[in-house]
Formats: C-alpha cells, sequence, structure tokens
C-alpha cells in the first residue's frame, strides 16, 4: 500500500533529522530520500493505518489502495481539526461520501 | 485538580435603547439565563452607578459569578474602569469577555430583524463559549540586569552612554577601534554651524570619563551573545594594547624615542608611531602599540616610559558581561570609492573621497606627511563630484542623504581657509534638505564657487603638471567645461560599517536589501527584530549626526524596559503542550522573532522576553498544541463550534472572518461606524496576526458547514509581526489543495490584505466572496 | 534516514539505562502499565522500550471503532467470564485471569473515557451498547490519548529501540536489551522488573494477497507486531501457554479488515453464493448466530470447500444511514477499508460485503496464546511480567481487557520490586547480544547469504502449506508439523547467514529471527494437542474430533542446556459455577 508523497508540495520537513511521517510510521517506512523528500521505503510493507497522511503539515501524502485490492482513481482524504476529524471519499465512479466526527472530548 | 464550574454573569448594557432597538434583548436573556454554567444574564440601561458596582463586587465576593461577559460597545477606557474596581474584589482582569453586537452590524438597519436575531443570539452563544475557557492570569517578573551594552563608541552610542549612564544604568562601551570618536572624530568641521566636531565630543567625554556608570572596552569586539533579553551575557574579547590602562597617562615621552613611523587611518592622515595615542580620539586615554609593526627586539618605550606602563607581553582576553540590553552603533563606512572607476580614485593622489578631504581640512596649519606633500594652501582648483558611487545601480542604488550639505560645509570652510579658491560642484540633484538649504545659498553667495548640474564623463590626469583635466557639458548653458584641478574630492556614500556587518553575523540579526539592520522603519526604527537588541544611528541608515543622536536615544529609551532590574511579561504569552509536541520545530523556525529556544529534555520552547506573543507560532503548530494564554486553539475552537451555520437563513452563505486586530479588523470596525452598507453574512472573530490562524481551526469551521473562511491580515511587507501574512497564506494555499482533493472548492478558504481604513474595501471583499460563496452553493457539510 | 554503517563493532556505542521499571513495547497495554505505575508510585523510574513511536505504534494505529468488553449494569465480572469461556468452546481458559481482568476492565475504559476518549452514549449520557459487551467509540485518536497520558505521568520513552533479548541474572529476568533503529547504539536497560507488552505474533503465515505489488501487509493484524515479546521470553525458558489456540478469524476478502463491526455491530449474517444464512443453518446446534468465535471463523471456508463460495456478510439490508454509520466505524478503526470499497465503486446496501478467513495469528488478547502468567501476571521468569496481549491463558481481552492487562501488570511489577535490588552488569552477556544483533549489519549487504526478506517469504510459504495456513483451510496433521518442525529448525540454523544492508533491514532481521523461534513453538504446541477442539484456530485432520484427555492447557518451555522445545500439560480449574459452554 504506497503512501503517496507530492514531491512539490513536500518540504522534507525542512529537511529535519525525522521527518513528522518518518517519526509515526509505526512500520519504520518513511524516510527522506537523497532529494530531501519523503518516501515510502517499502510500499508493500505498509499496514494503511494513514497516520502518515494525517500527519503531514502541508498535506503532500495520499493514501492508495493497492491496484491488487482495488482500482485506480478513489480516494480518501482525511482533514484534522482541533478536536475532530473530517473524512472525504470519492469512488472511482467519483461519488462523494463525507465523513465528520469528534474524536476527541474534554478530559475530566 | 478540582475542575472549575464556571459562573457566567452576562450583563447587556442596552445603552439607553441602542441595542434594544435593534433586537429583541428580552427574547435573548430568556434563552441565555438557561445556558450552561450562565449564573445570571440581566440588561442594564445604565451601567455606571455605584449601585451597579457594588451589586457587582458583591456578586463577585460572594462567588455567586466568578466571571463576566460584558455584551455592548465598550471603549477600552470602559473596559479599564471596569476591571479596576473589580480586580479590587479579587476577580482577575482575565476573567472579562466583551462582546460587541455592534460591532458585528447588529444595529444595521438594512438587515432583516430575524437575521439580526439569529446573528445576536449566535454571537452571544460564542461568547459565552469562549468565557467559559477564561482562566486568571498574573503577569511574570523576570530578574533583569540594569545594565546595557553598546557596540561602537561613535557618535550615537557616547550620547546614549552618556543619557543612559545619568539615569543611573550601568554601560560597557564596546570599541574596536584604541579610541573612541567614529567617524565624526574624523571630521574637520560639521554643519551647520561649522565647528570643531572634537568641542562637542570632548564635552561629552568629559562626562563620561567621571560618571561611574560607564565602562570603555577599547580595542574589543563582542564574540557571542547568549541569554534572553533582560539576562544577556555578552562575550567580549579584547586584543592586547601592550600598555597598561591604568598606568598610562599619555605623557608622550615613548613618541619621541619609537624608531617606527606607520600609516594613518587614512592616505591623506598624519603618520603615526607605532606607539601611539587612541585614534581617532585620544580617549580612554592609554596608547596603544602596533605590535606587528615593531622592529624586532626593539623595546625603546619600554625603557623610557616613566610610569612603567608599557607591557609588550599583554595577551589578548575574554570577558563575559551579563546585561540587560544591547544598543548596536557600529556607524558606517565609505563605499569603496576605487569601484567607481571612471573617477579614478586610487590611481592618482590628487583625487580623495570627502572623508579625506575632512582630514586634509584638519591638516591647516600643520605640516604634512602625506605622500603627495599637498599643502592647503596650494590647493586653487577643487573640484567636487556628488553622488559618487550614489544613486546608481551599478554601486549604492539609494541617497546617503548627507553628501550634499557635506560638501557644501567643506567648501564654506574650505573658503574660509583659502579664500581666491575656486570651487565647483559637479552634481545631479541638491539634496539639502531641511535648514541645511541654508549652506546652499551661503555657498552660492561666496563667489567663485560654481554648481554644474552634470557630472564628468571622465577624469584625465596631466601627468606633466600633476593636475586633473575635466570635460563635461553643462545642460544649463548648453557648452562643454573644460577644468584643470588641483583637487577632485568625491562625494561618497554611506554603506553599512565593517563593524556592522561582522555584528550582524555574530548576533545573528537580520538584515535588508542594503545589508543595514532590518528594522520596521516607521513605527519600530530602534528593531533589530531580535528582542533585547536595539540599533540606532547610521548603522540603520545613512542619516546625519544630530539624526544619529536622537536615533541612539530613541533605541535607549526602548532598551530601557530591560534595565529596570526586572524584565515585566504580560501573561497572554504562549505554551506548548509537551505531552503533544512531537518536536517537529516548525515554531522554531518560523517564529519571526526567532523566539524559539530547546527546553532540557529537547523541546522547543519560547523564551517569554524575547516573545512578541504574536502568536504566529500557534498558527504554523501542526498539531496545533501550542497555544496562547487567553487566546488558546480551544477558546477559538468552541466559538466557531458555537456558530449557527444557518443564521442566514437557506440560501445566504455564512462566512467566518478571521480578522487580524492590528489592520483588518479595525477596516471591519470602520465600515460598521461609517454606516457602510455591511453585509450581515459574515461571523467576526479578531485574531492577534493572521499568522496566528492555524489550519485545524480553518479545518473545524469548514466541516461544521460554515461557507466561507474569510482570513485577513496587513500586507507582506506591513505586518506588524514581519511575515504572519506570508506564513498564513503559505499555510492556507495548502489547505486548499486539499479541499480540492477532498472535492469542496479550494475558494472557500480566502486571503485578502485590509490595511487599516480599508473599511470600502472589506466591504467589496465581503460583497464578491457572498457573491462566490452563493455560484458555489452551500457547503456540502452544512446539515 | 539510516546512519552511516560502522564496519567494526567496537566503534558501536553502547548506552547503559537503569530504571526501576521497564517496560517492553509502548502499546496499549505498556502505556496503561506505564500510567498505573506512575500513579502507584509517581517517584519510581518508569522507561518505555518502544520500537516505533508510542503516538501511533502497535495494533491501535489507525484507531479503534468499539471496546468489545465493557460490563453493562446489571452484568458482572462472573458473567463477562462465563460468556468468555463459552466463546472458546468451555476453554480451557484461566479463569483466574479472566475474573482479575474483569473486574478491572470497566476502571480502565472508564480511564479513557476521562482522558478525551469520546464514547458514543445514548440519550442519558450511558454508554450504546451494539453487542451484549460492546460498546462503540470514536477512538480514531486512542494511541495518541493513551501515549499522551504516558508522557504527562512522567514515563521515559525511548522510542525507534528494537528490544532483541532480554538481560538475565541467572533465571531472573533484570533487563532487556536491543539497539536503536535511528541511531544505531546498542542499548542496555537495567531494570528491576520489567513488563513485556509487545502484542501478538503477526506475519508466522503467507497472507493470501501477499505478492510481489504491495499488498504484502494486508493483515488484519499489525503486521508490525512479529511476536518479539514472546521470543525474547521463549529463547530465556520462560513457559508459554496455548500457543495452539491460534487466532483466525472471518475478515473481509482480500483487504483483511475487521468483519465483528458489520456482523455484530450491524447484525449482517453471514451468507453464502446462495444467499443461505450459514451459521443458522448449518450451526443452530452450537449457537447459530451466537456461536462460538472460531465457529464464526471457519465457517465461510467451510462454505468454500464445500463449493457454496463466495461467503458475505449481508449488508444489504442496511439503510443508507446506517451503511453510513458502518462506514464511520471502520474509518475509526481500518479506514482503508472504505477506500478499498470506494475503489470497487462498492454501494454495500446493494452489494454485501465479501468476507473470508484470515492468515492465522498469535495473538494473546483474543485467544488464550501467550506466557503463563500468576495472577499477579509474572511469569515463569521472576522479575518478568506479562501484560496485554502478551499475558496467556485468558481469551477475549481485546482492547478494554488489554488496557486492563496494563493495570494488572503494572500492580505487580511495582509491589515486585519494592524489594529488588540490581545485580551488577554482565558484561559477557552484553556484549555477547551486542554481537548477535549487529551481526547481520555488520556482514553488509554484499555478503553472500540469505536476506531478511528471504527468510521471512520462506518461513511464511513454509507455515501456510504445513502448519494450518489459509491456502489448507487451517488444516493440519502429525506429518506435516513435523516436516514443518524440521524445515524451522534448518532456517534457525541459517539464520547466521542473515545481512542486512541498513538499520531498517537489520530490525527486519531480528523480526524474522523472532518469527521462527514463535513459529517453532506454535509448530510444537499444534502438534502436542491431537484433536481438534477449536475448528479453524487449531484443525488437526489426522484427530478431527475433540478428546476429553486434552481437556487442559498446553504449555511448552525452551531447554536451555538442549535449546529443544518440551512440550507438557497443566490442568484447568474451574472457578465461576455454571455451564462452561453456555454464556
Amino acid at each position: 500500500m504506497p503512501p503517496r508523497v507530492d514531491k512539490e508540495k513536500c518540504d522534507g520537513c525542512k529537511a529535519e533529522e525525522e521527518t513528522l511521517c518518518e517519526q509515526v510510521c509505526p512500520g519504520d517506512l518513511m524516510t527522506l530520500g537523497e532529494n530531501k523528500k519523503a518516501y515510502c521505503r517499502q510500499p508493500r510493507d505498509c499496514w494503511d493505518c494513514m497516520s502518515c497522511t494525517k500527519i503531514c503539515p502541508v498535506g503532500a501524502i495520499e493514501t492508495r489502495m493497492p491496484y491488487q485490492l482495488g482500482y485506480h482513481g478513489a480516494k480518501l482524504i482525511p482533514m484534522m481539526g482541533t478536536d475532530n476529524i473530517t473524512w472525504t471519499c470519492v469512488d472511482i465512479h467519483g461519488n462523494v461520501e463525507r465523513f465528520r466526527y469528534k474524536n476527541r472530548v474534554e478530559p475530566e | 485538580m478540582d475542575k472549575i464550574i464556571p459562573k457566567i454573569g452576562i450583563i447587556i448594557w442596552n445603552q439607553g435603547g441602542r441595542l434594544s432597538q435593534a433586537i429583541n434583548l428580552d427574547a435573548l436573556v430568556k434563552k441565555f439565563t438557561k445556558a450552561k454554567n450562565v449564573a445570571c444574564c440581566e440588561i442594564v440601561e445604565e451601567l455606571w452607578t455605584t449601585a451597579f458596582f457594588d451589586s457587582l463586587k458583591n456578586s463577585a465576593e460572594n462567588k455567586q459569578v466568578d466571571r463576566f461577559l460584558w455584551i455592548g460597545r465598550f471603549t477600552p477606557y470602559q473596559m479599564k474602569y471596569i476591571k479596576g474596581p473589580l480586580a479590587a474584589a479579587g476577580l482577575n482582569p482575565y476573567l472579562h469577555e466583551w462582546m460587541d453586537l455592534e460591532d458585528q452590524g447588529i444595529c444595521l438597519k438594512e438587515t432583516e430583524p430575524e437575521i439580526r436575531a439569529a446573528k445576536a443570539a449566535t454571537l452571544i452563544q460564542m461568547a459565552i463559549a469562549r468565557t467559559r475557557l477564561l482562566e486568571p492570569l498574573e503577569p511574570m517578573e523576570l530578574p533583569a540586569s540594569d545594565a546595557i551594552l553598546i557596540i561602537g563608541a561613535g557618535i550615537a552610542g557616547l550620547h546614549a552612554a552618556e543619557s543612559l549612564s545619568a539615569l543611573g544604568k550601568r554601560v560597557y562601551l564596546v570599541e574596536k577601534e584604541s579610541g573612541v570618536g567614529g567617524k565624526v572624530a574624523l571630521l574637520s568641521r560639521f554643519y551647520p554651524r561649522i565647528c570643531d566636531p572634537h568641542c562637542g565630543l570632548e564635552f561629552t567625554l568629559q562626562k563620561l570619563g567621571e560618571s561611574d556608570h560607564v565602562e570603555f572596552h577599547t580595542l574589543s569586539k563582542v564574540q557571542a551573545l547568549s541569554g534572553s533579553p533582560g539576562n544577556f551575557m555578552a562575550t567580549v574579547i579584547k586584543t592586547p594594547r601592550f600598555v597598561s590602562e591604568t598606568k598610562c597617562n599619555a605623557c608622550g615621552e615613548c613618541l619621541a624615542v619609537c624608531p617606527k613611523e606607520i600609516p594613518g587611518l587614512y592616505p591623506v592622515s598624519d603618520n603615526l608611531k607605532a606607539i601611539h595615542p587612541p585614534i581617532p580620539m585620544p580617549f580612554p586615554p592609554a596608547f596603544a602599540i602596533e605590535r606587528e609593526h615593531c622592529p624586532p627586539e626593539c623595546r625603546e618605550c619600554e625603557k623610557i616610559c616613566p610610569a612603567k606602563a608599557v607591557d609588550l607581553n599583554q595577551m589578548p582576553s575574554e570577558e563575559q558581561i551579563p546585561i540587560g540590553a544591547v544598543l548596536i552603533t557600529t556607524g558606517w563606512d565609505l563605499y569603496p570609492l576605487s569601484a567607481v572607476e571612471e573617477y579614478g580614485y586610487g590611481r592618482f593622489d590628487n583625487i580623495i573621497s570627502n572623508l579625506e578631504m575632512e582630514q586634509l581640512l584638519s591638516s591647516h596649519g600643520r605640516r604634512l606627511t602625506h605622500p603627495a606633500k599637498l599643502s592647503l594652501s596650494d590647493l586653487k582648483e577643487v573640484g567636487f563630484i556628488q553622488c559618487a558611487g550614489s544613486r546608481d545601480e551599478r554601486h549604492l542604488p539609494y541617497c546617503s542623504s548627507v553628501c550634499c550639505s557635506a560638501t557644501l560645509k567643506q567648501i564654506l570652510y574650505f573658503k574660509e581657509l583659502v579664500p581666491d579658491a575656486s570651487c565647483y560642484v559637479f552634481y545631479q540633484h541638491i539634496r539639502t534638505s531641511g535648514f541645511d538649504e541654508d549652506l546652499y545659498r551661503k555657498a552660492r553667495e561666496l563667489g567663485n564657487v560654481t554648481f554644474v548640474r552634470e557630472r564628468p564623463a571622465k577624469v584625465e590626469h596631466d601627468n606633466h603638471q600633476g593636475k586633473l583635466n575635466i570635460t563635461v557639458l553643462d545642460p544649463l548653458l548648453d557648452k562643454k567645461i573644460h577644468l584643470n584641478l588641483d583637487l577632485l574630492v568625491l562625494a561618497g556614500g554611506m554603506c553599512p560599517s565593517g563593524g556592522s556587518k561582522e555584528t550582524a553575523q555574530i548576533l545573528n540579526l537580520p538584515q535588508n536589501q542594503y545589508q543595514f539592520f532590518e528594522s520596521h522603519l516607521q513605527c519600530h526604527p530602534e528593531e533589530s527584530q531580535r528582542t533585547g537588541i536595539y540599533v540606532g544611528g547610521s548603522c540603520r541608515e545613512p542619516m546625519n549626526v544630530s539624526q544619529s543622536i536622537d536615533s541612539s536615544h530613541r533605541s535607549a529609551m526602548q532598551a530601557l524596559k530591560y534595565l529596570e532590574g526586572t524584565v515585566r511579561i504580560e501573561p497572554t504569552y504562549p505554551v506548548v503542550n509537551k505531552t503533544k509536541c512531537d518536536q517537529c520545530k516548525r515554531c522554531m523556525e518560523e517564529c519571526p522573532f526567532s523566539s524559539f529556544v530547546f527546553d532540557e529534555k529537547g523541546f522547543p520552547t519560547p523564551d517569554l522576553a524575547r516573545c512578541r506573543q504574536c502568536g504566529n507560532c500557534m498558527g504554523i503548530c501542526p498539531l496545533a498544541v501550542i497555544s496562547l494564554n487567553n487566546n488558546t486553539i480551544k477558546q477559538l475552537a468552541v466559538q466557531i463550534e458555537a456558530v449557527n451555520a444557518s443564521f442566514m437563513g437557506k440560501n445566504e452563505p455564512v462566512i467566518l472572518a478571521l480578522l487580524c486586530e492590528n489592520d483588518a479588523h479595525k477596516a471591519a470596525r470602520a465600515a460598521v461606524d461609517q454606516g457602510l452598507p455591511v453585509p450581515p453574512n459574515a461571523i467576526v472573530i479578531k485574531v492577534s496576526c493572521a499568522g496566528s490562524v492555524n489550519n485545524a481551526i480553518v479545518a473545524d469551521a469548514l466541516s461544521l458547514g460554515i461557507d466561507g473562511i474569510l482570513i485577513a491580515g496587513c500586507k507582506d511587507d506591513q505586518c506588524h509581526y514581519i511575515k504572519g501574512s506570508q506564513l498564513v497564506q503559505k499555510r492556507s494555499g495548502d489547505l486548499s489543495d486539499k479541499l480540492k482533493t477532498m472535492m469542496i472548492e479550494p475558494e472557500r478558504v480566502r486571503f485578502v490584505n485590509l490595511e487599516i481604513r480599508d473599511a470600502h474595501k472589506y466591504v467589496d471583499v465581503l460583497n464578491t466572496y457572498i457573491k462566490d460563496l452563493k455560484g458555489m452553493g452551500p457547503n456540502p457539510f452544512k446539515i | 534516514m539510516s546512519k552511516e554503517q560502522p564496519l567494526d563493532i567496537h566503534a558501536i556505542p553502547t548506552e547503559v539505562i537503569e530504571t526501576d521499571l521497564l517496560i517492553v513495547g509502548g502499546g496499549n497495554a505498556g502505556c496503561f502499565a506505564a500510567i498505573e505505575a506512575k500513579k502507584l508510585k509517581s517517584e519510581l523510574k518508569v522507561v518505555i522500550m518502544e520500537k516505533a513511536h508510542i503516538s501511533r505504534s502497535g495494533a491501535t494505529a489507525a484507531g479503534m471503532d468499539a471496546i468489545n468488553t465493557y460490563i453493562p449494569p446489571g452484568k458482572t465480572p462472573e458473567d463477562l467470564v462465563r460468556w468468555s469461556r463459552s466463546q472458546v468452546g468451555g476453554g480451557p481458559l484461566r479463569e483466574d485471569l479472566a475474573l482479575s481482568n474483569a473486574q478491572t476492565l470497566n476502571g480502565a475504559v472508564d480511564d479513557l473515557a476521562s482522558w478525551g476518549l469520546p464514547i458514543i452514549r445514548d440519550e442519558n449520557g450511558e454508554p450504546q451498547y451494539r453487542g451484549g459487551w460492546d460498546i462503540s467509540i470514536h477512538g480514531e485518536q486512542l494511541k495518541p490519548i493513551m501515549a499522551e497520558k504516558a508522557m504527562e505521568m512522567g514515563a521515559e520513552v525511548y522510542n525507534r529501540v528494537v528490544a532483541t533479548n532480554l538481560l538475565m541474572d541467572g533465571d531472573t529476568c533484570v533487563g532487556a536489551m536491543g539497539f536503536g533503529v535511528r541511531d544505531g547504539k546498542f542499548y542496555v536497560f537495567r531494570a528491576k522488573a520489567v513488563i513485556v507488552s509487545t502484542g501478538g505474533a503477526c506475519g508466522l503465515y503467507k497472507s493470501y494477497t501477499s505478492d510481489a505489488t504491495n499488498s504484502h501487509h494486508q493483515t488484519w493484524m499489525c503486521p508490525f507486531n512479529v511476536g518479539s515479546g514472546y521470543a525474547i521470553g521463549i529463547r530465556k525458558g520462560a513457559e508459554m501457554t496455548s500457543f495452539e489456540q491460534r487466532w483466525v478469524a472471518t475478515r473481509t476478502k482480500d483487504h483483511c479488515g475487521p468483519v465483528d463491526t458489520i456482523s455484530v455491530g450491524y447484525k449482517s449474517n453471514i451468507i453464502n453464493a446462495k444467499g443461505e444464512r450459514i451459521l443458522e443453518k448449518h450451526y443452530a446446534h452450537l449457537g447459530g448466530d451466537k456461536a462460538p468465535r472460531y465457529i464464526r471463523a471457519n465457517a465461510p471456508m467451510e462454505e468454500w470447500l464445500e463449493g457454496r463460495g463466495p461467503t458475505f456478510a449481508d449488508t444489504t439490508h442496511l439503510s443508507p444511514e446506517e451503511a453510513k454509520e458502518l462506514k464511520t466505524d471502520y474509518l475509526n478503526e481500518r479506514p482503508s477499508f472504505v477506500l478499498f470499497l470506494a475503489s470497487r465503486g462498492q454501494d454495500i446496501t446493494k452489494d454485501p460485503i465479501e468476507i473470508y478467513g484470515s492468515d492465522p495469528y498469535v495473538v494473546g488478547g483474543h485467544t488464550g496464546s501467550g506466557y503463563w502468567v500468576e495472577v499477579n501476571r509474572m511469569t515463569t521468569l521472576p522479575g518478568l511480567f506479562g501484560a496485554g496481549e502478551s499475558a496467556g491463558g485468558n481469551p477475549n481481552k481485546f482492547v478494554g481487557g488489554c488496557a486492563a492487562e496494563g493495570k494488572l501488570a503494572a500492580r505487580g511489577a511495582v509491589e515486585y520490586l519494592g524489594s529488588v535490588s540490581l545485580p551488577d552488569l554482565d558484561l559477557q552477556q552484553v556484549e555477547q547480544e551486542k554481537e548477535r544483533v549487529f551481526a547481520p549489519l555488520l556482514r553488509g549487504a554484499e555478503f553472500d547469504g540469505v536476506s531478511p526478506l528471504e527468510m521471512e517469504e520462506r518461513m511464511q510459504r513454509l507455515m501456510d502449506e504445513y502448519a494450518g495456513g489459509t491456502s489448507q483451510f487451517y488444516r493440519t496433521n502429525e506429518e506435516r508439523l513435523d516436516y514443518a518442525l524440521k524445515h524451522l529448525k534448518m532456517l534457525q540454523d541459517q539464520v547466521k547467514l542473515l545481512y542486512a544492508k541498513d538499520l531498517h533491514d537489520l530490525m527486519s532481521a531480528h523480526e524474522a529471527i523472532d518469527r521462527l523461534d514463535v513459529a517453532e513453538v506454535l509448530t510444537h504446541h499444534l502438534k502436542f494437542r491431537r484433536e481438534t477442539r477449536w475448528k479453524g484456530w487449531q484443525t488437526r485432520s489426522d484427530y478431527p474430533d475433540m478428546d476429553p484427555k486434552f481437556d487442559c492447557f498446553v504449555e511448552s518451555k525452551r531447554n536451555k542446556e538442549t535449546g529443544e522445545i518440551e512440550t507438557f500439560t497443566r490442568p484447568y480449574e474451574q472457578i465461576v459455577p455454571g455451564d462452561r459452554y453456555q454464556p
């Protein structure tokens, strides 16, 4: 499951030692390439948890389905709010479905 | 930790019917008295009565109410009059919230009553949501030094030192030369009185010498600066002068025995001995030795010195000096005129700079050791080329503002000394501004001073007689003039000194495109963009002597707040939530004032003394874990959550307008005050800087169904916080791109520039946005 | 970004850290253990050793949509134990562990709610039940919430440090060792007590979608949990229990995502290609739709075998609103499933969701596999405690139960370490482990040997074909198991040929090594239990029926002298009265 990095948008997290996607990936799969852009070193090992997609500050990462499993062109885009998350799903026929819910409530 | 249950007291100031004429206040009171955490909600017609204030104090003291929401139009003075007495009754001044319904257009007659009512309800809902989350806050007092470091002991630095020491502040003056005085000490005369600058300098130096608050460090430079405003630590390195500063009394016996002559500061300056009095001015008085020029084994000065002051084994030393603020007055250098090839500077001895002309004029009456052996009285034909290497794209593109006046002063003084000399001024424009016009008039009245409104294309040297041949086309007379000059003086421009550039690097200070210190010229000319470090005098931009003195005093005044023994930090500073921070350090990189440092665990944390509390860190944090006290992400989020995205009815879009408080918000307010037809669709939230708007907040607003988000801030080069507008534009651009992938119109997030009086533009912007949003249709997230 | 690889072991720095409590694996149980330990004694130094980053590591990386066990008002912890017991066909299970867990369970879930986890509530503010014991949550931030709380309580977290072996003082565990996958250092943690909470073991078997392009890790279980926590105990002779009780479940076909949400939460029946309700039709005698989980896991596979596939969870009865809610649930736990449906253009109210069995896992949170532990969660190695999926004997823990395990293990460990003082550091043990750890890296990328990927793939296909993987419909027999053991031994022998080209690869190499040790124990357990008690989880073609002789726990221990796995039994003890086979 390759997370795709848009090289135009990716700023390599300002070429920090560890990019945010690299920091968060539970499988140690994201890393900074020679061109100072992030990429997934082993797409077949991705578990599509989408942590990288959610954390990218410039929205440069998109999660894709492997072609083995699903056809090309569908999209699932998360947008993080302060205590909520909004998901937009576009299927291969162009139908759009939107979801929004709170993912944090006030701690007691 | 016990959770505090808020008890909000809502006071609606009807001001004799102003609000109730526009909306049904009773209905609002009925609705909001029942709201969660509201202790009471009342309408008050007359606010400024003792009885009313007593009742408020009572409620606060009896803990019936622990915070107030004031609805109505309150000026800042009035807010003070309310907060003060209630603070005395124990209510922290930060536990007040103010909601001006009029500001948001509630009283505008053009808006329909239902809309006005719905909007008022939503605005109050928002204000209550924020009021619930208010917290009592206290300012902090950090201990601070009472000392200031002044880098550069020229006229600006010396005068600032005098004023500050007179106020009881300790002053450390660091100067790279062996003596003080800078460029002004090199001048022969200054205008407008054509008097000797050494007189004024001596006057100041005497006071400084007597003060026990001032310490001079000559032959010294600042190598490093650590710490934070109020508590800096400067590392100053001193090159050895090889003479004891305590023992030497400048008797001069050594001068007679020193076998070695070395060149002076400038080609036209007198030669010096290897051991010499401090230059440019002999203050502090101890002599200095240019050790690299000493003949091997020579110790004549040491032998002869009656005070045993010569110490040939002196080593460089380093000192750590604790200070509260730094004032940089490192002055200017002359533009290297050899770059202006057409005028031949450096090729011939009788082509000199205006600074060297000052040296020459100072030499009157003395025998010169200058190689050209020019004697003033020999100079009968003297030319002055103005704007030499200035206002020229190839060299300095700007005007140095003083060279015309300086040249005219030189002519006036020169003609005193050599009355029968002829002077020629080759100029583009004579820029003697203000009262300096007088110099121009006097020069013309002198006789034998010719002004030619053209500069020579080239200068040729007549090897035979040593004179300079100049040909120039006078445009006013429309004929060529041929001249044979004894001396040509090039009026060179002022550029940042080597010391300025070095200091900029060591202290990591931004420079503008001309490499002068970058400051916010109109409003904060003293700033260097690093809190606690100020700039004054001509290291900031070309200026004359009195302007330099003014400028450094402005900076000194501003620096005072870090020299008071304590630094007061307003409580509205940013706080980083370190359990959530992932150390991406974007806050550190983007802070316009480089205010972030690392804490012991490697988390970015703001240096509270440096921080300007602009909120850009709050805006940039990708996880939204930085909040400004009293202006937190959560406080903003609950307001947005409280917005009724359908208050305008079915077909009208609702816009959330996040307006920066410096400019954009004032424009919006002005639009209402001027009675302009402001459409009611916008809900306005004031923010500290457009750059403080976090993408997560915008995401909240969009996902809750608000049709459009308008972010407005100052223009790029006018932002009070330097780049807040730029930063938010880039971020909102990224968010717009994401919106596209989410099949949402990217234009639902819009950024505009608004200046403080752009009331009409504000109305236009809203109207255009409303039209565009109607074309897009309602936000897909709208319920 | 990996650093320059050193060519010399002496150039690799060793960092030694002393702590009171070491937690290996900063997941759900690990974070809860840290928080509880700090709550009990805030002055204790608590270190979490985590091979990823605790904010999103482990099985809850994407989130969670439900807490599968939360005791509702009117029910007791004993009721929960009874239900759990029936779900595993009457056991055997460790009822003492199950009871202590059930007593701590609600407190752990309430903790999560108090830290900000949104629990879906009804109009009265009570948690909304979607099944008998399951409550719904919007848990997309579940992991960050736990991680932040652990940080807030003062746990010191070492992210990106892989645990490779325990540090022992004779038979007592006094810490753990490992390496930094970013900084390339060798780490030695000296601890008075160690809690192992590394989750279960995934990737022992070949996933049926595993191929060259991008879907190798299309597993239900987190593929980054490889059973290292088990392996480090196995290697030091700790006793393991019930590994043969593998977790095999019905999952969405190909995507391999959770299905309980659909079947339990949205009452979607499992149907075959003929539209027949399988559970009702064929398993009514075992409870039909309420039949034990392994029945539900195996049922679709039987349909395929009998030629009545494909099989589906029938969602065609859902209204559009319910379908949307269902997708919202998935977005909270396995968001890619929504993308999966979108990339097939599938409207689940018209086309039901296809289901199939998953690859088998060793998952102590769902079944009883794991360390044999006492009630205080201490394993048979003094000083080593098991929490969460690492602790065995108690199936049906899930998220809430593993959180409770973390608390229980912390309590046990904190009490234990009060009387412990650290022995001197065994430098020889440290040096030996350092050499073992870095050996593949020091061999270098050009070494003529075996890559971690090759070893992993070889093992996965071996297990699939011989130890009851998906391609075999989970069935195996004595001869195949012996074959598997023989070849596992050869693979273990060839571990000395593993090479790694960088630190990430080195982690893969150790994951392969750890999986081999777990697979070996698993195969022994499967071999020992000569019966079929939980069809699907453990299907013996040569012993297709249940044998009352095996109404006990199957245990194993590696003999430290011979290196052989020895298997034996422990008796089952019923504590909670009632019919074992009824909830």
